[in-house]
């Protein structure tokens, strides 16, 4: 029964968030008064205007390396640091040479 | 037990493993024209040094790899990246300067030379990558703390 409540609940509010979150006639927040959506949704942008801001045909890569750029770096400097870690911490210590 | 695979095992391994780093470098080379990048073209090589230590064993495959090395390329790729990410910075950083002003890597979208620095970046995203998850499956592989 408390099983049963509880996975009505979830799909609530699960329906709640997708009628809340819907474009067309869900909140409106953010930038840009009439013009939230433009502000929102920027996919439609990237796909018409990546090839002549940034060159690459492979739209992906555009977003990844010049629109989103501070998000790969942050990426390279985690990929770095857990390498870093796990050969400081894996590597041999003094007690080990004997 | 030894520690290498058998014959068959490593045969098939001396065959695939230079076509699995073929596809890889291809995967880096074109990724601003087709899907794929550094990232993904960087794991697939790595893919085939993970073969090799499977196929070979430990003893063989710490012969070929070489720490200092593999450290140095994975600094030079990093700080590639940010050098190429840096060349616009009287506009902005990431600012693609290279495709904006022309050149050598401004040319027809969809060729290998276009895109300005996209190619630079998976290049050096693509060496950070394999070296530094080379160098992750060796220290994991080699610095274990069990006896044999």
């Amino acid at each position: 029964m408390k099983r049963t409540f509880g996975a009505l609940a979830l799909l609530f509010i699960l329906g709640v968030l997708l009628i809340v979150a819907h474009p067309n006639y869900g909140l409106k927040f953010g930038l840009g008064g009439k013009e939230w959506q433009g502000y929102r949704y920027t996919d439609q942008y990237y796909i018409e205007h990546g090839i002549e801001e940034v060159g690459g045909t492979n739209i992906v890569t555009d977003i990844v390396f010049d629109y989103r750029g501070y998000d790969t770096i942050g990426e390279a400097t985690v990929l770095f640091t857990a390498i870093a870690g796990a050969v400081a911490l894996l590597r041999r210590w003094r007690e080990d040479y004997e | 037990m030894s520690e290498d695979m058998g014959l068959i095992v490593k045969t098939m391994a001396r065959a695939t493993i230079p076509l699995i780093g073929i596809f890889g470098a291809y995967v880096i080379a074109h990724g601003h024209i087709t899907p794929g990048g550094g990232f993904q073209g960087g794991a697939t090589i790595a893919g085939a040094g993970v073969l090799f230590l499977i196929a070979f064993g430990l003893r063989e495959a710490e012969e070929h790899y070489n720490h200092k090395l593999y450290s140095v390329l994975e600094g030079l790729g990093g700080l590639t990246f940010l050098g190429a990410s840096m060349l616009g910075l009287s506009v902005a950083f990431f600012y693609n300067v290279l495709w904006h002003k022309g050149g050598v890597f401004a040319g027809e979208p969809g060729t290998l030379l276009s895109a300005g620095y996209l190619p630079i970046m998976n290049l050096a995203v693509g060496l950070k990558v394999f070296t530094g998850l080379v160098s992750a499956m060796m220290a994991i592989s080699l610095y274990r703390r069990w006896k044999e």
